[in-house]
């Protein structure tokens, strides 16, 4: 797995540049607490053989609103829902309500303090 | 222009067996747009994964992510573990778990051809389909213990071996199928009433397969040649067993039948391979270290690519486990390929998805 660090500024910049719908396939995103901060995940794998990971991945504070990347990636819409729901990570454009019902606990997978 | 209705499918619903629930906006029967959620069940396996269970347990409960496919969640964390732990397995148990694997990509496959007749209102086929398919769900309990929810896959190896005989009973069975399987690719291929249903029916094309990141029979019956068993050689050898890429041009309902039926052959070929060249070696690799570092394994499971995240801390608990699996991939296609269809033609299209909600909502 090849890791490419990126940041909330340059995120979009720094996809955009990277993936071709025709040579790329983007995975999922993923986001790991990390102390007070997150981690937040892109994955992208190539389709050429023999197939390698990319994750970019940005070091965020919670109450900082990742950009959406759905008009780089036109299916990263369901990932980035996810993430909104089961990890309590603000994405722009993207509501709670979509693998979890609206009003149930925020971000079930945090860990507990 | 016609007046509009809203119809929704789902959660419960007669031609959707899944907590998955769509929204369809129609006009003169056509299908103009399409919501979906998934909300229903989640069932937060990710974070008691990471809480209640051990390392070594993960593998017993990502078993139980899905039913049908729950070898490939045992088999992508055992290797994603493994990834952590740093070891390699023995060369039986990587032969092992593809047979299981291709066992299971078997009974799947006819699941999903056989949902695919009955909402296509082929209730005969639907029955045949099915009392066909029995024959890999015994194999699955005779070799694994179980029909479903098999604990083969364990980190470091496999839990079971697989007797000569067994073997042997294997190859039998596959013998006495393959008639079957060849009046099954007749009648899917060229039965008229169901040509009607499926031809042009639900078409995604390649383009939009690559530009919404569609995975497995889905993205094969639209051309887009992605398969984790071509392109991953170092967890599990699939080339050296026979595995050959299919796909088809098509897109509709019609193309991911038959990408599914002649996925059974190469499965089938997998099988025979692996039985006729299993190599003698120990079952499972030992080690007393803890995961540590961060890793991901890809899968080709029966729908598609699934993918595992996991990361360690040199304990016994995960710090964090990501299951990807291939439907999650598929519902932006999913939603995409309704648009344009007849509503009546809405039932055949889900079941030709082979959604899993059960591994989407873990």
């Amino acid at each position: 797995m090849k890791k490419i660090e990126t940041n909330l500024a340059d995120l979009k910049k720094d996809i955009g540049a990277f993936y071709k719908p025709e040579l790329h396939h983007f995975i999922v995103m993923n986001a790991v607490q990390s102390g007070d901060k997150m981690e937040v995940q892109w994955f992208f794998n190539d389709y050429a053989y023999p197939g390698e990971t990319t994750c970019f991945y940005a070091l965020i504070s919670p109450e900082e609103e990742v950009p959406g990347i759905k008009d780089i990636v036109a299916s990263a819409w369901v990932a980035e829902a996810e993430l909104v729901d089961l990890m309590n990570i603000k994405v722009e454009n993207t509501m709670k309500g979509f693998v979890l019902e609206p009003d149930f606990e925020s971000g079930p997978l945090l860990k507990k303090k | 222009m016609g007046r509009q209705y809203e119809i929704p499918v789902g959660a419960q619903h007669i031609s959707l067996l899944e907590p998955l629930h769509f929204k369809f906006t129609t006009e003169n029967e056509k299908i103009i747009r399409t919501d979906a959620n998934v909300y229903y069940v989640h069932r937060g396996i990710e974070q008691a994964c990471c809480s209640k269970f051990k390392f070594r347990q993960v593998s017993f409960v990502v078993g139980r992510v899905c039913g049908l496919c729950s070898i490939s969640h045992t088999t992508a964390y055992s290797q994603v573990a493994e990834k952590l732990l740093k070891i390699d397995i023995p060369k039986r148990a990587k032969y092992l778990r593809m047979l299981v694997i291709e066992l299971d990509r078997i009974h799947s496959h006819l699941l999903c051809l056989s949902h695919v007749a009955e909402n296509s209102g082929f209730e005969a086929l639907f029955m045949k389909t099915m009392q066909y398919r029995e024959f890999s769900m015994e194999l699955l309990e005779a070799v694994c213990g179980n029909r479903i929810q098999y604990d083969f896959s364990i980190v470091g190896g496999v839990a079971r071996d697989l007797k000569p005989e067994m073997g042997q009973l294997i190859l039998q069975r596959l013998k006495n199928f393959m008639p079957q399987l060849e009046e099954l690719v007749g009648i899917y291929q060229h039965n008229r009433t169901l040509s009607l249903k499926n031809k042009g029916v639900g078409v995604l094309s390649k383009d939009d397969a690559m530009r919404l990141n569609v995975v497995g029979p889905l993205a094969r019956a639209a051309g887009l040649a992605v398969d984790v068993r071509n392109e991953t050689e170092d967890l599990l050898p699939w080339k050296e067993v026979g595995f050959e890429m299919i796909t088809d041009t098509a897109g509709d309902v019609h193309a991911r039948n038959m990408i599914r039926l002649r996925e059974i052959y190469i499965s089938i070929r997998i099988i025979q391979n692996i039985i006729n060249g299993l190599p003698e070696s120990a079952l499972v690799t030992e080690t007393k270290a803890f995961p540590d570092g961060e890793g991901t394994v890809r899968l080709e499971a029966p729908r598609g690519e699934l993918f595992y995240y996991a990361k360690g801390n040199k304990t016994q608990v995960l710090e964090r486990l990501k299951i990807k699996a291939p439907t999650f991939s598929n519902v932006a296609g999913m939603v995409h390929a309704f648009t344009g269809n007849e509503y009546g033609s809405a039932a055949a299209i889900i079941a030709s998805y082979d959604p899993c909600l059960s591994c989407t909502a873990r």
